[in-house]
């Protein structure tokens, strides 16, 4: 790419090419990114400026608007074709307006953060040649960041430098430029952009923000270039580092505990006046939905019922059977709580390998089938035999459950197209690791990015049958679920006063559940997250028997 | 505290002319009770460390049931047996009722009041159930580092 041409210099401005060509860096000084100078989405639109000027000229652009707001004088001399000649340069266009007016601007809360002293230093400075932020890239010294880190964790607001806002837009250009790559097959000019954004990510702050964001799907993406779509050591995690980080994402962060909350009060209100209930958990982990179930079940007017519990989950490696102990744990509350309880441990590495048979349903009881985050691990299509989708909700219908609770991660993460997919995938971890912020709890907050990490990896990297995690949103689930034969059962509003007082108890004023037809979602700032709803099998009609 | 000196001085004020006091709280515990039955929690756990007898009085779990459930209906009889197995009711207030409440107090709606219970109620019992998973002698299920689930209802309020 070209760098500024110092020959336009001279004919953009003759006016006030001093002023102009003073505050402008010297052209020929050492960068290291040259060739990505010129921000790509204003060069679309005919104009050029440096990506690194960008904050500047938005400022000058509107201490020039205020200035021509308040200027008692007679325009008319800025309509003047001579002095303007390049306005396609905005950065000297907009400096050589500002020339004209004779008056100081205007904005007296416009600051720059001075990144090398850390003082503010007020703009009104703008003809000065000051050490400027090109020139100062390569001095940002750790304690600076650090200083920042710090601000940033004390304010609990994000104190971002003027350079550092820049470099996390360019990183997010950065990032759609090598996604499309990979889309086109391009793997030369994406690994290239890898290279630079790399490079690019030392000067951004990776412990908060876009920076750390961005740094997960650097990887996620150099994954998918060199170690090629298969999954290999993402999806190779054992089954006990799963759980520990599901446990600590547990803590973390309001999400599962909403999740697990809005099903027991389901569940637990889908049971009223059953004595013999059932339920079916297709992601037992640790069993943490369950203590609250059973608390409130044994607290039930008119006494607890029987309850059993079938806990799915993948086999144990070392002989262990972690299902078993789970099941003790579970066994042990309900027996200090006094409710008869009786646990089954299904193991199954995949879900499409349960068979009904093995739940042993008895018919007389109630069933409640459980799916927190599981079922679209079942969309991948496989040609040679039946959508295992299909297959699961097909016996779940069988089963004729109660209820049916289904959470699942409020995103489009299934589409064909990569671009499309890494895009959404990028807004939508971007929200969730704002999210994240507002814990400050340690191991809790590290561990969790980490299980989130593993998604991003999924999402981005992975392919075919190694891609399991398949977010769709709520409204595919609605269209998918009602054609396998399910109908809607709204949430209620003690689930919903019960949601919003849990969210309250966070600390973090970002939360927000919203009920949307029938279903809650927990989203962060009004963007939808995780959703939660509630179906019951469809009866087949008068003319079959009821099973 | 204040309530227990005005009383004090009440029944000593008749027999001040003997300066020597005929009237000592902790002859009459049952009054001691009624008294220690209004405290809030705070002051309850300072009544606590006056004297033994005291400290014995205020660790009897009905004064912290009553706490729990001070500005609710009486909750069903079930509810105790529940809470005594997951650990008390002390444990049960200040693990869980006292940080929900003030937690919600900015923007508690009066009917609330009883979800809040029963809410604290849920929480205790997932904090109770990961306690025995790090009690077990197996201690792989869930690090004891880990702070359990009600941790996060210790940290400051982010205004």
């Amino acid at each position: 790419m070209v760098l500024y041409d110092s020959a336009t210099l001279g004919g953009s401005c003759s006016g006030s090419s001093s002023s102009s060509s003073s505050s402008k860096p010297p052209p020929l000084q050492q960068r290291q990114q040259t060739q990505q100078d010129i921000d790509g989405l204003l060069a679309g639109a005919g104009y050029r400026v440096r990506s690194s000027e960008l904050r500047k000229v938005a400022q000058r652009l509107e201490r020039l608007e205020t200035a021509m707001v308040n200027s008692p004088a007679d325009l008319s001399q800025l309509a003047s074709d001579t002095i303007h000649y390049n306005p396609s340069d905005l950065a000297s266009w907009v400096d050589s307006l500002l020339s004209e007016f004779t008056q100081p601007p205007t904005c007296p809360s416009e600051f720059i953060m001075d990144p090398e002293t850390n003082q503010t230093v007020v703009s009104d400075a703008w003809t000065t040649a000051e050490p400027h932020m090109p020139q100062v890239h390569q001095n940002i010294s750790y304690q600076q960041q650090s200083l920042n880190n710090q601000l940033t964790v004390d304010n609990q607001l994000t104190v971002v430098t003027a350079m550092e806002e820049d470099s996390g837009i360019r990183l997010v250009h950065m990032l759609m430029t090598c996604a499309e790559c990979v889309q086109r097959g391009d793997f030369s000019l994406a690994t290239s952009c890898l290279e630079d954004m790399q490079g690019l990510l030392t000067r951004v702050n990776t412990v908060c923000g876009i920076g750390k964001v961005a740094g997960h799907f650097i990887d996620a993406l150099s994954r998918r270039i060199f170690q090629g779509i298969g999954g290999g050591s993402i999806n190779g995690g054992s089954a006990y580092e799963n759980e520990i980080l599901y446990h600590h994402f547990y803590e973390a962060c309001p999400y599962l505990k909403f999740a697990h909350f809005t099903a027991n009060q389901a569940i637990l209100e889908a049971f009223d006046g059953h004595d013999c209930v059932h339920v079916v958990d297709f992601n037992l982990m640790h069993g943490l939905q369950w203590p609250a179930l059973i608390q409130a079940l044994a607290l039930r007017p008119g006494g607890p019922p029987l309850l059993r519990l079938t806990g799915i989950g993948p086999p144990s490696p070392d002989g262990r059977d972690s299902l078993r102990e789970i099941g003790l744990r579970l066994a042990e509350l309900a027996r200090s709580v006094n409710v008869r309880f009786a646990f089954r441990g299904v193991a199954a590495s995949r879900l499409e390998d349960v068979k009904p048979w093995m739940l042993q349903v008895n018919p007389k009881e109630s069933v409640a089938v459980n799916s927190i985050m599981q079922l679209h691990r079942l969309l991948g299509s496989d040609l040679n035999r039946n959508s295992p989708i299909e297959t699961v909700l097909s016996w779940i219908r069988s089963l004729n459950p109660k209820i049916m609770t289904v959470v699942e991660q409020e995103a489009n993460h299934n589409q064909p197209g990569f671009l499309d997919r890494f895009t959404e995938a990028l807004h939508y971890y971007s929200t969730m690791f704002d999210s994240l912020e507002a814990c400050t709890v340690q191991p809790n907050k590290a561990l969790a990015e980490i299980y989130i990490q593993r998604e991003i990896a999924n999402v981005v990297s992975c392919e075919g049958s190694a891609r399991v995690e398949r977010h769709e949103p709520l409204s595919k689930w609605r269209t998918r679920l009602s054609g396998a034969g399910f109908r809607p059962l709204h949430l209620g509003s003690n689930a919903y006063k019960q949601a919003s007082m849990l969210l309250t108890l966070f600390s973090a004023e970002g939360y927000s559940v919203e009920e949307n037809d029938g279903c809650l979602t927990l989203g962060w700032h009004s963007r939808p997250l995780i959703a939660a709803s509630a179906w019951q099998a469809v009866s087949d009609g008068p003319a079959d028997f009821p099973a | 505290m204040v309530q227990n000196h005005r009383r004090e001085d009440h029944e000593t004020g008749g027999e001040n002319k003997e300066k020597r006091p005929k009237f000592f709280i902790n002859d009459h515990v049952d009054i001691l009770i009624e008294i220690l039955e209004r405290l809030d929690g705070r002051s309850l756990c300072i009544a606590a460390s006056v004297c033994r007898l005291w400290c014995t009085i205020a660790r009897n779990d009905s004064l912290w049931e009553n706490l729990c459930f001070r500005h609710v209906s009486p909750p069903p009889s079930s509810v105790r047996s529940v809470v005594l197995a997951l650990g008390g009711y002390k444990r049960l207030y200040t693990g869980c009722v006292r940080p929900v409440r003030s937690r919600l107090g900015r923007v508690r709606r009066a009917s609330w009041a009883r979800d809040e219970v029963q809410l604290s109620l849920s929480l205790f019992c997932v904090d109770y159930y990961e306690r025995l998973g790090g009690s077990n002698s197996n201690g792989r299920l869930v690090e004891k580092s880990s702070p359990s689930s009600l941790m996060f209802l210790c940290k400051p309020v982010n205004v």
